[in-house]
């Protein structure tokens, strides 16, 4: 992960929260903390990843956004009188191993939390039923557990739905309701099963900052998250945080008490709710976005130089990345004035019901096909212009997957598989080219070109591939004149029915090719499946 | 009393005088025939390219040559303020100047100031030793504090090429065995064989008592192509290879049927190898007079397989035509080159830079330098791997980004906070494309674009986010003022 600290967190202290200026950030190094989702213990290792680039994909505040807020007055602390509708969820799961991606993995799990939101919906965080093999919920005071199954599951925002496959144990049991944002210093409670015992907990605290954060589970998005400090330790993942009887919020991070004291987070309710709407039709649409980036305007001369009038609106489009929402319609150097009606203060913000939040607000609470209307300044003249949201792909591979089997190619005991952060984590790549492809695949728009690098990640060593070890962590350009550009094209260029004496893989920034003679393939091939116990040459579901 | 004693102080003296001057005026040693060599260095800050770092002094030896000058390590002298030679008996010392340097061959040679040109003139030269191999005993001389001299013997147990000061460049290098003292903190050792120079120590491992020696062969050609109205350096090919071990490789490059040969990987833009015509997939069989084996060795007649980099490093100058021989698309081809070096400068990144600082501009606030490798090392042990990754990036495939025509990489390295930079302060590192409108391929095409501004305001475009910025030129040229008066000594050094 050396190659991360480019551009990304060295780990410091809290210091300076990136999204005090969003837009800004996104471009500059983001000393972000390790945060850790409070699945269970043991604790899931994370790992360090930017998201210096996807950051503007999901960006956006959503303070009051048609959310009603509660009473204005301090909240009174509640007494839950009845805890049945919070249960805990166990999970046994079955963790890929990108090293040897043929394996199924190991087995690994733990518990968390999660509440009841309607008749058999249960309501938890996405973390805590990652790569699940058998899921089971239990009750307070009932010592059976409960097969569950996931409904839906949004890595995106770190939420899922389970159901149970008997629900007769809960019928009459109260589903929580979702209240709205609370104010800060608000008092709040945390209930679940965190560390520290087998029974239900409840811990209390105020809310000390609502703001926009990193999801560290898919380690690629941000969305609007409230921090509280009511102690919320692992295991409270997927609980409920209430406040007047009702949830505003889901546990679901923090930081080790290493980084920070009294620093919990939750999944706030307009998230909670966008994902419950998402899923109404059956299935999880995930988050869209405009997919550009856009540059404050806060020096006078960008005003003058971009005919803007003295009024503090305005913010230059930096960046429209092909095949986003945006890519038709907008270009470098555009000034972005109004979204939905809304006047874009040249930080970025726009001003929702006597609150300033990052314009990209707007577009966070959409869903794909939904339009947003742009009024833009392009060459001294004002365009309205209509965007029809839509997802973005390409960001992914630097995002954390989950509930996935790692894809792979085996020839003639090489070893490629497609890049993404899993991969990348897994295998300690210090090539220059692959570290250029999985920073800057975003960035400099490589995903045009190519939609999976493929990687040469390791060598089984036999006879055939003796000299080719030193290869292993590079990327294949070309194969039998082929070029590479997604997993497939590598098992159609090694299969494609041509007598050839000698397979040829280019490799980037390598100025030989690896070379396979043909006729020792095969029977290596197979010797080296066998040996190295790889059950299947190529997956690629 | 007196009386007594008379004789005897006659005769201790004529002793005296006996040993300094008979014999030793045939023998050269390491109390005749070499100097300290006093160095007070100072380079430039690469990361504020408008000032040096604090000044720090070594000293090393020097060993003196015929024609009353003394040869030393280029990296002893490099970035140089301040250079004296001094007797190591006696302690007399003398301003020096450098007569010639070659950092990659990391040799310099010094001579006294014109003022006291006979300083040397006491010193027994010493000659050049030409041979040395494997199994050769070598001393290597040291003087202690009080100019008492210490001679250590070590023995040769492999000639190879190694790096010498730049990670960049291979020469030949005797590796030497056997337990070594530092006297005195001494940078530099003569290395002697039989009473005659056979290298200059680059550096000791106490783990496994081995020591890399510059070998006198390099010594020998730096001495004679100083001695050329054009001092125009080592040349090199200008080629990567793999090896060819790989018996499929062999078989796809046309190899079966041949011995050795090298699977070319890279040929440098521009280089010796480049002119000839040598392509990417050629096999080397082989460079000038020797056949090239399958590990890139040849057989040098005196040290045995050796790489075949010294075949023009070592043994050949720029200007001499070699023939190549080479397999491509499995037809045997002869190439010829003339063998030529590529300056630093002459790099879309200079892979090093002494005595002279960086190529910067200020510009209200906004520092643009040219790309450089001392600036990425400027990110201290762990450069390559902390130092910003885009411009890594740039440095390791300079062929790509000459393509656009660029002779150098201007970036904005960083921005200080002034009124100028408002909403600016937090970029660095940006590749500048274009300025006003014209391109920029390096710092004085910057310099030349930032005369003209559209409409009172400076555009600056960069190659990512966030693509372009704007400056207001009146503001920016008071903002220059104002640097100049709060320290910043000069706004820009376009040499």
């Amino acid at each position: 992960m050396k190659t991360l600290k480019l551009i990304s967190c060295q780990r410091q202290s809290l210091a300076p929260v990136p999204l005090q200026t969003p837009n800004f950030s996104w471009r500059t190094p983001v000393s972000t903390p390790k945060l850790a989702p409070f699945k269970s213990y043991p604790l899931r290792q994370m790992f360090d990843q930017p998201s210096r680039f996807v950051a503007l994909l999901f960006c956006s505040v959503f303070i009051a956004l048609g959310v009603t807020s509660p009473s204005t007055a301090p909240a009174q602390p509640l007494s839950i009188s009845d805890y049945s509708a919070i249960v805990r969820v166990e999970n046994d799961a079955l963790v890929p191993d990108y090293r040897t991606p043929w394996n199924a993995g190991r087995t690994s799990g733990g518990s968390g939390s999660g509440f009841l939101v309607g008749e058999n919906q249960f309501l938890t965080n996405a973390h805590v039923v990652s790569d699940s093999r058998i899921l089971y919920i239990k009750k307070v005071g009932d010592p059976k557990p409960y097969k569950a199954r996931i409904l839906h599951i949004a890595h995106d925002c770190d939420l899922a739905m389970l159901e149970v496959e008997d629900y007769s144990a809960f019928e009459g049991v109260k589903p929580l309701e979702l209240g709205g944002i609370p104010q800060l210093n608000t008092t709040v409670i945390a209930v679940g099963y965190p560390v520290g015992g087998e029974r239900i907990s409840v811990t209390r605290g105020v809310v000390s900052r609502i703001d926009f954060r990193p999801y560290s589970h898919s380690a690629v998005d941000y969305h609007l998250t409230i921090q509280v400090d009511a102690a919320i330790n692992p295991g409270n993942s997927g609980g409920p945080v209430l406040q007047d009887e009702k949830v505003v919020g889901v546990a679901f991070q923090g930081y080790s008490g290493a980084v920070a004291q009294n620093v919990g987070y939750m999944i706030p309710v307009p998230v909670i709710e966008r994902f419950l709407k998402d899923v109404e039709d059956g299935s999880y649409d995930h988050y869209v976005d405009l997919a550009l980036s856009e540059f404050n305007i806060l020096n006078p001369a960008q005003r003058r130089a971009l005919k803007l009038p003295n009024d503090g609106i305005g913010v230059m489009v930096a960046n429209v990345n092909a095949d986003g929402s945006a890519s038709d319609a907008l270009q470098v150097g555009d000034v972005l004035l109004e979204i939905n009606g809304h006047p874009i203060f040249s930080n970025g913000f726009v001003d929702i019901n006597g609150e300033q939040v990052n314009m990209n607000e707007i577009v966070e609470r959409k869903f794909a096909g939904d339009v947003i209307n742009l009024k833009i300044l392009r060459d001294q003249q004002e365009k309205e212009i209509e965007l029809t949201l839509k997802r973005f792909l390409p960001y992914l591979i630097q995002g954390k997957q989950y509930d996935k089997k790692p894809r792979y190619l085996v020839f003639a005991g090489l070893v490629f598989q497609p890049l993404d952060l899993n991969l990348y984590a897994a295998h300690s790549i210090d090539d220059m080219h692959v570290r250029y492809l999985f920073n800057y695949f975003v960035a400099e728009e490589l995903y045009k070109d190519i939609e999976e690098p493929v990687v040469l990640t390791s060598v089984l060593p036999a006879a055939i591939n003796t000299h080719l070890r030193g290869y292993a962590g590079s990327v294949v350009e070309e194969v039998n004149g082929y070029p590479i550009k997604k997993l497939s094209d590598l098992y159609d260029a090694l299969n494609d029915d041509e007598a050839r004496d000698y397979h040829v893989f280019k490799i980037a920034g390598q100025g030989r090719p690896i070379v396979l003679d043909a006729s020792l393939v095969e029977s290596a091939h197979d010797q080296i499946l066998a040996e190295y116990k790889v059950p299947n040459d190529y997956s690629n579901e | 009393m007196r009386l007594t004693l008379a004789p005897l102080l006659i005769i201790a003296l004529g002793i005296t005088t006996l040993l300094s001057t008979g014999p030793a005026a045939a023998q050269p040693s390491a109390e005749t025939s070499l100097v300290r060599v006093n160095v007070t260095s100072q380079s430039y800050n690469f990361l504020r390219p408008w000032e040096k770092k604090a000044p720090s002094t070594r000293r090393g030896l020097g060993a003196v040559l015929e024609g009353e000058k003394v040869i030393t390590t280029a990296e002893l002298v490099a970035n140089a303020t301040y250079l004296e030679l001094e007797m190591p008996d006696t302690g007399e010392k003398v301003t020096a100047d450098i007569a010639g340097i070659d950092y990659e061959a990391n040799l310099a040679v010094l001579t006294p100031d014109s003022d006291a040109s006979d300083f040397l003139a006491s010193r027994v030269p010493l000659e050049i030793a030409s041979e040395a191999t494997v199994g050769d005993t070598l001393e290597i001389w040291q003087i202690e504090d009080n100019g008492t001299p210490v001679a250590t013997s070590v023995k040769i147990i492999k000639v190879d090429i190694g790096p010498y000061f730049l990670d960049s460049s291979y020469f030949l290098t005797y590796e030497v065995y056997g337990a070594l003292q530092s006297r005195s903190g001494s940078f530099t050792l003569p290395v002697v064989k039989d009473g005659k120079l056979a290298g200059l120590l680059l550096g000791y491992s106490s783990d496994d008592q081995v020591s890399d020696v510059l070998a006198s062969p390099i010594i020998e050609r730096f001495l004679e192509e100083l001695k050329k109205d054009e001092y125009t350096g080592f040349p090199h090919l200008g080629v990567n290879y793999a090896q060819t071990l790989d018996e499929q490789l062999r078989g796809y490059a046309g190899l079966n049927g041949h011995e050795g040969g090298v699977y070319i990987t890279k040929v440098v833009k521009g280089s010796s190898a480049d002119d000839a015509g040598l392509e990417v997939g050629d096999v080397l069989l082989k460079l000038g007079d020797y056949e090239i084996d399958s590990r890139g060795n040849y057989d040098h007649p005196l040290y045995g397989k050796i790489n075949l980099s010294h075949i023009v490093r070592g043994g050949a100058s720029t200007g001499d035509v070699i023939p190549i021989e080479i397999l491509r698309d499995g037809k045997p081809l002869t190439l010829e080159a003339t063998l030529k070096h590529k300056r630093p400068e002459d790099y879309l990144v200079d892979p090093y830079m002494f005595n002279r600082g960086p190529r910067f501009l200020t510009e209200g606030g906004l520092i643009f330098q040219e790309l450089t490798l001392p600036y990425l090392k400027s990110w201290g042990g762990k450069w390559r791997t902390q130092a910003p990754f885009k411009l890594m990036y740039i440095n390791a495939n300079q062929e790509e980004f000459e393509e656009n025509g660029r002779d150098k990489v201007v970036f904005l390295s960083q921005v200080l906070r002034t009124p100028s930079t408002l909403g600016y302060e937090r970029l660095s590192h940006l590749i500048v494309t274009k300025v006003n409108d014209r391109e920029i391929n390096n710092i004085r095409d910057l310099d030349q674009a930032l005369k003209s501004p559209i409409d009172g305001i400076h555009k600056i475009e960069f190659d990512s986010f966030p693509r372009m910025i704007f400056v207001d030129a009146e503001e920016a040229a008071a903002v220059n003022q104002q640097l100049l008066q709060l320290g910043i000594p000069e706004l820009k050094r376009l040499d």
